[in-house]
């Protein structure tokens, strides 16, 4: 059958709702029906519940769990809840005063309208290699924690993802959150991302973070998404930062040593080529923005 | 599942399915065809509605997640027979052609207004840019816009 | 200067009158329709570009009441689903559905069921077995030797014609000596050219409400362009008496001539409807709306040859139209490009070789322009590396070379001759490069750094109608009732669609400036096929200039009538009797001049003559327009384009029409601006390309994949600049010409030679994606 065949205005398979109060009850739904999907703004899930490409006996709505709902500042890092919506986030003066790159990162997803659905944590559990959220948690080393049917366990950002769609999370975990360290002071970030018109996915995004002794780089972070089945950070790139002073000399053989070291692939968003060829500019840009923030924050 | 939900300012009870889309039950169920199907995807913005005061998407939104809550839809604009600010802007502004769309925008803008009585044209742009007119060229509406912002100052 | 007449009513701006239904969520478009007692229908759509169904399986639906419709059991009368051409131009090939699927979504079956959701479930019973065949993606590929016939046999009026290497139609033309004209150049060009393949995205999808009647007709709500058309047709696919078919007038959620043919949900509907005996409707997904239509992708490879002044000596133009499974209107289309292409610029000798080829492909139909975006995209490129070569600017160029007042016109086609009697051009191009500082742009290639800037200027047209002085191949003539009520005001009533232009309140305030009172007392009726008229599209910007000319031709006799019917009751001589409004009594007053006491108002005409039992002031006629005067665009852009990332933004527009009488300017306007966004992401962003492998599109119907401009790609309002030529259309209702297609036409040339400006790169191929931007740039630095 042609698959468009299966689209279709409503959601027609139906399907049993649960709308748990605790992450404890949510993971016990979980447990029990297993294919159960948690539901969260619905921006990914609902649209593949209407072309058939996930069919669940069992929704679990996660929007009801309180403690899902958090932001917190705990000092040197940001707690957020996996169910806080995007557009909290980006309004959270918290996140914009601590975690610009973060804040940066979210306005880029989507409209108002979806970040006014999406959450955090769908950003990070739909794991496109595109999610602009996902970079972010990344580029910042934050902890994702995970609630699961034997208590919690806390994985990094970066190894969460294993590739397209694909995460660490079992069929009864549950992300409940995020910890994100707060950068310190003299730390300068940037996010930039392309896409064909100003409402897409990203064909490529780059997310940096350097801090910096004057214009040395003490330490840095290079993330691309779309550039590979999960969001990845180029360890070679930051290692040609690491310990550095910056020069724009040495921007641009970072930016080339990025342009090499990724391994995109050709989709209908862009081409491999075009890729690697943009990521060396978007480098320079996003280097030299951090690089500027980390030095005048000092 | 039964479900209580205000919409346009009416509390109304349904028995529903879990897998009814808010669209769906605003278009079949009360004939309020002003929100439209127009990609179903949360693409192009046709279906946009107010949910608790916040713009979201009927084609992506489940009915039980609506569950004591307020929806608002282009239906519920203006009073009895008198225009809301923003449609008498959109009409002036010539920010209509086949109208399609209208809806979805013109309940964008509501939640724009409200959240920023005095936007900057950038600002317009860029939380209307969800939703898509093919007519137009955005530049009759964001003219309305910028109009129906100076008519509720 | 033209000399025009003061208005009352035109060139103010107004309210439309279907605004408030539309402000208000209340209007209802065809896919908000719905009855008691509908059924809901789905339809099969084929997965392989190219097979046989060798049987359907209908057994495995378990639900008895739903109707199921196989390509056996609907009528296997061949047809054209677009009728804008007389017999012997319209060549047949489709069916209701079909055995033979030529592309990945064409339909093959259909439910309907008392829900969605179980008329999904009979759909997945369906089992169908398919033979499959190899398909072809590509145009030229496609009239490869041994390639897999997409149609054998097809239909042209009564005769049955064998098709050869896929070849749908050709149309071949000379005029002078094109060989001699080449050997009078300086200087000639020939460059190879490919477009993209657009899709609408008109914001309704395609969708349709079928009641059957109990006198064995139908009634029907579809998005269309043409009521008229649709009932033509249904009768000839389904034999129904034609006063049985009602096709009623809704509202349709943009278009941009995605329906100048009746779609092809409307027919399957019919069918289902008149098997199920109740009403069905049918109304597409995105993906299936996706899968449905698009615009042609044209294969170029043009030729022009100019002396060393800068006059054009020659042109060669062939043209390979890409028309995908079926054809909508490939023949008339043949003759278009190349009505297009030699209306623009004065070819002493110019010869033509077209050719419409078959493949495994989604549908093409005209899309905003019919032909005209992508042959203006062409020549203007290639305009403007002619100039560079003679040397002189590319504007001046123009100038020498347009096509304008007094000469010959056939823009829509060889068989559409008329000559051209207002002309903005000048003035367009005079203005523009006035505001644009035109002549001290920058100079290609001179540019360094990131972000490089350009301006490109681009000119064109679009026929307002397809009419000329004699009958050609093209059908174009359109009709309207006007009558007076009891209260003063009138009814218009036309079969003609209004997209969302403005086109019927442009209408009834033509009819208010002739029957001089104003545009509110004017009711646009919303009719259908029982009441209305022939009219026979919505298309070929003929809205206003066509369709207002009938509007106009009623309202004169009308006029005529109200002073013969009001010399009687006055006692005063019909001719000698005057008109005005009075404001106090918002009444129009027939008067003799002078004379106290010899006046009456509409109002108390209409009623003293009901009252007398005199009858009702009304005309209807029909209306053929003489001619099909361009109106004439141009538009100056400037860019900026990012040579890091490929991207390009529009930075500042100045555009130009040539309209004659504006009647709605903000809505005249909105035309522009809608068709610069249109034209800009035709330029940079949309197509519609395949998978080879699954046969596919690319995108697989979502609409996520098919971008369109956001608010946020497009050029902030204080840059962007309209204005209107001062011309009046002595053909036109009262000097009006149109505007739909013309607003769109020129744009890509503009866009592109704006790219070329700031980069000093040629693109033969749209779009010019990011990716492409890149890529040519990166070949340059290696190059270099």
């Amino acid at each position: 059958m042609n698959p468009i065949n299966k689209h279709n205005t409503h959601i027609v398979m139906p399907f049993e709702y649960h709308q748990p109060a605790t992450v404890r009850a949510a993971v016990e739904i979980l447990r029990k029906h297993p294919g159960a999907k948690p539901l969260a703004g619905g921006t990914d899930l609902v649209p593949k519940m209407k072309q058939r490409l996930l069919e669940p006996k069992h929704v679990v709505n996660l929007k009801k769990i309180p403690e899902l709902s958090v932001v917190e500042d705990r000092g040197d890092a940001v707690y957020i809840g996996a169910a806080v919506r995007l557009r909290e986030i980006e309004k959270s003066e918290t996140i914009r005063r601590r975690l610009p790159l973060l804040s940066s990162c979210v306005r880029s997803i989507g409209s108002v309208q979806i970040r006014n659905m999406g959450t955090l944590g769908g950003n990070v559990c739909n794991a496109s290699p595109a999610a602009d959220g996902a970079l972010g948690l990344v580029a910042l080393e934050a902890t994702v924690h995970i609630a699961g049917p034997g208590g919690e366990r806390q994985v990094e950002a970066k190894s969460f993802f294993e590739g397209p769609g694909l995460t660490v999370l079992g069929e009864d975990e549950l992300v409940t959150g995020f910890t994100v360290p707060v950068p310190t002071e003299d730390t300068g970030t940037c996010f930039i991302s392309v896409g064909r018109t100003a409402l897409d996915i990203s064909t490529i995004s780059i997310a940096v973070a350097l801090t910096m002794d004057g214009d040395r780089v003490k330490d840095a972070k290079v993330v691309l998404g779309s550039v590979a089945p999960t969001p990845i950070r180029l360890a070679d790139a930051e290692k040609q930062l690491k310990g550095k002073t910056l020069t724009e000399k040495l921007v641009e053989d970072t930016a080339m040593k990025v342009s090499e070291s990724i391994k995109p692939i050709t989709d209908i968003r862009g081409t491999a080529e075009y890729r690697r060829e943009a990521s060396r500019g978007m480098a320079v840009e996003a280097i030299t923005k951090a690089w500027r923030e980390g030095r005048t924050q000092r | 599942m039964k479900i209580d939900v205000t919409i346009n300012g009416r509390e109304r009870s349904f028995d529903v399915p879990p897998n009814t889309l808010l669209l769906n039950l605003l278009r079949e169920r009360l004939d309020l065809t002003g929100s439209k199907y127009g990609c179903g995807i949360g693409e192009c913005g046709a279906c946009t509605l107010l949910l608790d005061g916040e713009p979201v998407l009927g084609c992506m939104t489940l009915a039980v997640d609506c569950d004591g809550r307020t929806v608002e839809t282009i239906e519920g604009l203006g009073d009895g027979d008198g225009l809301h600010p923003i449609q008498e802007a959109y009409l002036e502004e010539g920010a209509v052609q086949c109208g399609f769309c209208t809806p979805g925008f013109i309940m964008t803008t509501k939640a724009l207004l409200e959240e920023e009585p005095n936007p900057s044209e950038a600002e317009i742009r860029e939380y209307l840019k969800g939703n898509v007119c093919r007519c137009t060229g955005y530049v009759n509406i964001v003219a309305a816009v910028q109009s129906a912002a100076g008519k509720m100052r | 200067m033209s000399s025009k007449p003061a208005f009352k009513v035109l060139g103010r701006d107004t309210q439309r009158q279907d605004g408030v239904a539309k402000v208000t969520g209340r209007e209802k478009f065809a896919s908000d329709l719905s009855l008691p007692n509908m059924l809901h229908a789905r339809v099969l759509k084929s997965p392989y570009a190219h097979a046989k169904v060798k049987r359907i399986d209908v057994s495995a639906i378990s639900d008895p009441t739903v109707v199921t419709l196989t390509p056996d059991e609907v009528p296997d009368a061949r047809f054209c689903p677009r009728l804008m051409s007389t017999p012997e131009a319209t060549y047949k090939d489709w069916t209701v559905l079909t055995s033979k699927p030529r592309y990945v979504g064409e339909t093959i079956a259909a439910v309907a069921a008392e829900s969605e959701e179980a008329a999904q479930r009979a759909l997945e019973s369906l089992v169908v077995e398919y033979e499959e065949f190899t398909a072809v993606f590509d145009a030229l590929g496609s009239m490869e030797p041994g390639v897999e016939p997409i149609h054998d046999y097809i239909e042209l009026d009564e005769e049955t014609l064998k098709v050869e290497s896929n070849i749908a139609c050709h149309l071949e033309i000379e005029e002078g000596d094109t060989e001699e004209g080449f050997r009078q150049a300086d200087h000639v060009v020939e460059r190879t050219y490919r477009t993209n393949r657009r899709y609408h995205t008109q914001l309704e999808t395609k969708s349709v409400l079928v009641r059957p009647e109990p006198n064995g007709g139908v009634t029907v709500w579809s998005t269309t362009q043409t009521l008229h058309n649709t009932r033509i047709l249904l009768h000839e696919i389904f034999g129904i008496p034609m006063g049985k078919i009602r096709v009623m007038k809704v509202p349709i959620g943009g278009s941009f001539g995605s329906s100048i043919q009746v779609n092809p949900v409307v027919p399957i509907a019919v069918a289902l409807a008149l098997k199920a005996r109740r009403p069905v409707k049918l109304s597409y997904t995105r993906e299936e709306d996706l899968h449905d239509h698009c615009s042609y992708q044209m294969i170029f490879k043009l030729k022009l040859g100019a002396d060393r002044e800068g006059k054009l000596t020659a042109g060669h133009l062939d043209a390979w139209l890409d028309i995908g499974a079926h054809q909508i209107q490939a023949y008339p289309l043949l003759g278009c490009v190349v009505g297009w292409w030699v209306s623009l610029y004065k070819l002493p000798a110019k010869s033509y070789v077209g050719k419409a080829v078959y493949t495994n492909k989604v549908p093409s139909c005209a899309f905003r322009g019919y032909g005209n975006p992508q042959i203006t995209w062409a020549v203007e490129t290639l305009m403007d590396e002619l100039a560079e070569k003679v040397g002189v600017d590319p504007l001046d160029f123009r100038f020498m070379n347009y096509i304008g007042e007094g000469d010959l016109f056939w823009g829509q086609g060889p068989s559409v001759k008329s000559v051209i009697h207002s002309c903005g051009v000048e003035e367009i191009l005079t203005k523009g490069a006035e505001m644009s500082d035109w002549y001290n742009r920058p100079r290609a290639e001179t540019q360094t750094g990131r972000h490089r800037r350009g301006w490109g200027m681009g000119r064109g047209y679009h026929t307002s109608s397809a009419g000329a002085p004699v009958p050609g191949t093209v059908i174009d003539f359109g009709g309207a009732m006007l009558k007076l009520n009891e209260d003063g005001t009138f009814d218009y009533v036309s079969a003609l669609m209004d997209h969302g232009g403005g086109t019927l309140d442009a209408n009834a305030k033509i009819i208010a400036e002739e029957l001089e009172i104003p545009h509110h007392k004017v009711n646009i009726v919303r009719a259908d096929t029982g009441t209305t008229v022939y009219d026979v599209c919505t298309h070929a910007s003929r809205g206003i200039y066509s369709g207002g000319g009938a509007a106009l031709k009623v309202a004169a006799q009308v006029k005529q009538k109200i002073r013969e019917q009001a010399g009687n009751l006055l006692d005063a001589y019909p001719n000698a009797l005057k008109f005005r409004y009075d404001q106090q009594r918002e009444q129009a007053v027939v008067y003799a001049e002078g004379i106290e006491g010899r006046e009456i108002t509409y109002k108390e005409l209409a009623y003293t003559m009901r009252n007398k039992n005199l009858g009702t002031i009304a005309a209807v006629d029909s209306y053929r327009q003489p001619s099909c005067p361009p109106h004439f665009t141009g538009y100056f852009i400037e860019v900026d384009v990012d040579t890091w990332t490929g991207k390009v933004r529009p930075l500042r527009v100045i555009a130009g029409a040539d309209i004659g009488t504006v009647i709605n300017p903000k809505l005249a306007k909105g035309q522009i601006h809608g068709g610069l966004a249109q034209g800009w992401s035709m330029t940079v962003n949309e197509d519609t390309p395949y998978d080879p492998t699954s046969g596919d599109l690319w995108n697989r119907g979502f609409i996520s994949d098919y971008k369109v401009p956001t608010s946020m790609d497009l050029p902030s309002l204080e840059a962007f600049t309209v204005f209107f030529a001062d011309t009046y259309e002595p053909t036109g209702p009262f000097g009006a010409k149109g505007i739909g297609e013309g607003a769109l036409n020129p744009v890509a040339g503009a866009v592109a030679n704006a790219i070329q400006n700031a980069l000093g790169v040629r693109f033969y191929e749209l779009p010019i994606t990011k990716d492409r931007i890149l890529e040519a740039l990166k070949r340059k630095e290696v190059e270099a």
